[in-house]
């Protein structure tokens, strides 16, 4: 039901980021399966370098497997999280259809500047950028309050340095243990 | 068929001679307010499903394409923006009546697009052709498919794709609302909106006597296409069936 409009939205990216048809032309006619957690969506690359959701009977060449926190970590630009990504099949696809997919931008001043012109797009587009890094560095204010009150004032959250003398100490803990283990087996032998 | 020349002509069975001769007598008839119709009768999502086998046909700047039965010239339009003017497009239709609608909407749309009166069954084109050929709601009347579908494969460059779009089988528990719809609403409809209620009727008849998804899926391997992969649309109303030649 959906597909029509998700191949429309999906070309249009493509249309936008230009760079990322030469990245999938090589590719085309082939079908590569995205497993995010539950879901699953199935894509095609077409002849002209676009992307369409797959049809009823596509077979695929390459899979993507990710669980929903690492799609999360990728969206917040997570460098170490790309590598644990699980691909199968046609790798050299699945990277490029990943790579195109990380890196498309939308470019929603373009959009918009066909509706309402250029100057009240770029306006709006200027405000949209201004109230979201106004919220964002308050939300951060707010966050970093908190953490100190709860640090602080009312313990409730452990300092980083804490926790990491604690995982120090922890780490010494099991070596000793360990030492204490190899000791004892020392002395049973030596009884025996 | 019980009879090798016989053929289907909705429910009825005619001969085969005979069928090209009704189909065209239907297609002239709804010819002027064909489009109106379809609008009416699929509340616009014909144009939709047009845009979408526009878009999964990965046509480019340059590329040749040839639209089957093309008809009023929509899709024609479609892929002559695509295309630009380093590509072709040529729309072709059986029906003189459905072509001159055709041609002369894209000469008023400024669109150099050549219209050509020609059987699918007998393509008037060289082997190796074109990126891309379609046939949209254009195949189920068609006398021999097959024959039909090896002639668009034909005249496919090898990496060339034929598109199909046509009625298909419905999900199944959508099915009775569909049937009630397609044998008492659309003759009403296309009295009411064409002045024609037999013609319309036609066209219900001639959607159930269409091979279903998988069938035609089949029909297309069988006409020497490598690979071929179908979507449904508005749950199986319509499906767009993709080919390619290796």
């Amino acid at each position: 039901m959906f597909k029509p409009l998700l191949t429309r939205i999906l070309n249009h990216l493509i249309t936008q980021n230009s760079w990322a048809r030469g990245e999938l032309q090589p590719f085309s006619g082939q079908t590569v399966a995205i497993y995010l957690g539950p879901a699953k969506a199935n894509l095609t690359v077409l002849e002209n370098g676009g992307l369409a959701m797959a049809g009823e009977s596509a077979i695929d060449d390459a899979s993507i497997s990710l669980s929903p926190s690492l799609a999360l970590r990728i969206l917040a630009k997570d460098a170490a999280a790309s590598s644990q990504v699980q691909i199968t099949g046609n790798t050299e696809l699945a990277k490029s259809l990943a790579k195109v997919l990380q890196g498309m931008r939308w470019d929603y001043e373009e959009d918009l500047s066909k509706i309402i012109g250029d100057i009240p797009a770029t306006q709006a587009n200027a405000f949209a950028k201004k109230t979201y890094s106004e919220a964002k560095s308050k939300v951060i204010n707010v966050t970093e309050m908190l953490t100190e009150y709860w640090q602080e004032e009312n313990p409730l959250i452990a300092k980083k340095r804490h926790v990491e003398a604690f995982v120090k100490d922890v780490d010494q803990l099991r070596d000793d243990v360990e030492r204490l283990e190899k000791r004892i087996e020392k002395l049973k032998h030596a009884l025996i | 068929m019980s009879n090798q020349n016989q053929t289907h002509f909705g429910f009825k069975t005619v001969d085969e001679s005979e069928k090209a001769k009704k189909v065209g007598e239907v297609f002239h008839s709804v010819a002027r307010k064909y489009d109106l119709m379809n609008d009416v009768m699929s509340a616009g999502l014909h144009r939709t499903w047009k845009r979408f086998a526009v878009e999964v046909s990965g046509v480019k700047a340059g590329d040749k394409v040839l639209d089957v039965a093309g008809g009023s010239g929509d899709l024609s339009r479609l892929f002559n923006k695509k295309v630009g003017p380093t590509g072709q497009v040529i729309l072709t239709d059986i029906n003189a009546s459905m072509l001159a609608v055709g041609r002369d909407r894209l000469i008023d749309d400024g669109a150099s697009v050549p219209a050509l009166q020609c059987d699918a069954e007998k393509l008037p084109f060289p082997d190796h052709y074109f990126d891309c050929v379609i046939v949209a709601f254009g195949l189920r009347n068609m006398t021999h498919k097959d024959k039909a579908l090896a002639e668009m494969q034909r005249v496919l460059k090898v990496g060339g794709r034929l598109l199909v779009l046509e009625f298909s089988q419905v999900w199944k528990p959508l099915a009775p609302l569909y049937d009630a719809y397609s044998f008492k609403l659309l003759p009403f409809m296309g009295k009411l909106f064409a002045k024609d209620a037999d013609s319309y009727q036609y066209l219900a008849e001639s959607i159930r006597m269409h091979p279903d998804q998988e069938t035609l899926r089949q029909m297309m391997l069988d006409a020497g296409l490598a690979k071929v992969d179908y979507y449904n649309l508005a749950a199986g109303v319509v499906a767009l069936h993709k080919g390619w030649k290796a």
